[in-house]
């Protein structure tokens, strides 16, 4: 239950990831064709680090869930 | 386990980061120190309040079913609270004789005392050999 609310909230930084890196362009503070201002370049930074680490935590998660359920089934086979 | 310590170590970073964004604008000087909060100030620092705070619930979450595993793995023993053992009512102590109680029954003894002292003469050499006959004899004999 206490894992499920840690994978919940790594699905939600890498969504507010996702955001942050959208937010220049949709909230409008970075005019389009002009040079990035550093309010853009933070969050294109911070937002993309956020999103990729929390992806690829989930990926572990995923992988090493996987791997446990495999052996489970080795076991029980033999 | 892990998966769980991954999840613990990327929520704590993206909690930091959160922190940072939310003091980003004003650090980097995006803000301007008079006037009303611009736009891409007030997306980074609520965005930074809610990334920090999913953050720390993350960490909290997974740093607790770490915890549990360990326990389940009985790498780690629970505390349970002992009740402090309840001190048994020491009994009230015994009644003690009254200084008036003692007196009465001390003042015989004191009483002939006081007559042996008064009655024995001192300067006579007459000796009473020790442990032949009693004392209450011995004044009778005289």
């Amino acid at each position: 239950m206490k894992a499920k609310l840690g994978v919940s909230a790594l699905v939600l930084l890498f969504l507010g990831g996702l955001w942050l890196v959208a937010a220049p362009f949709v909230v409008g503070y970075q005019p389009r064709g002009a040079a990035y201002a550093d309010a853009t370049v933070n969050d294109l930074w911070l937002g993309g680090s956020i999103a990729a680490l929390s992806f690829v935590s989930l990926v572990i998660y995923a992988a090493d869930a996987l791997r446990e359920l495999t052996r489970r089934g080795k076991h029980a086979d033999a | 386990m892990i998966r769980k310590f991954v999840g613990a170590v990327t929520a704590a970073l993206a909690a930091l980061a959160g922190l940072w964004l939310m003091i980003a604008p004003f650090a980097l000087g995006t803000q301007p120190e008079t006037g009303d909060w611009t736009d891409a100030t007030r997306s980074e620092f609520f965005t930074g309040l809610g990334v920090a705070v999913v953050g720390l619930a993350g960490t909290i979450a997974f740093v607790l079913a770490i915890h549990a595993d360990l326990v389940a793995r009985g790498l780690v023993e629970v505390r349970r609270r002992v009740p402090e053992p309840v001190p048994e009512p020491v009994p009230a102590p015994a009644p003690q004789a009254s200084s008036a109680e003692l007196a009465t029954l001390l003042a015989p003894l004191v009483e002939a005392l006081r007559e042996d002292l008064t009655n024995t003469p001192r300067s006579s050499g007459d000796h009473r050999p020790n442990g032949k006959g009693s004392l209450v004899g011995v004044e009778e004999n005289r």
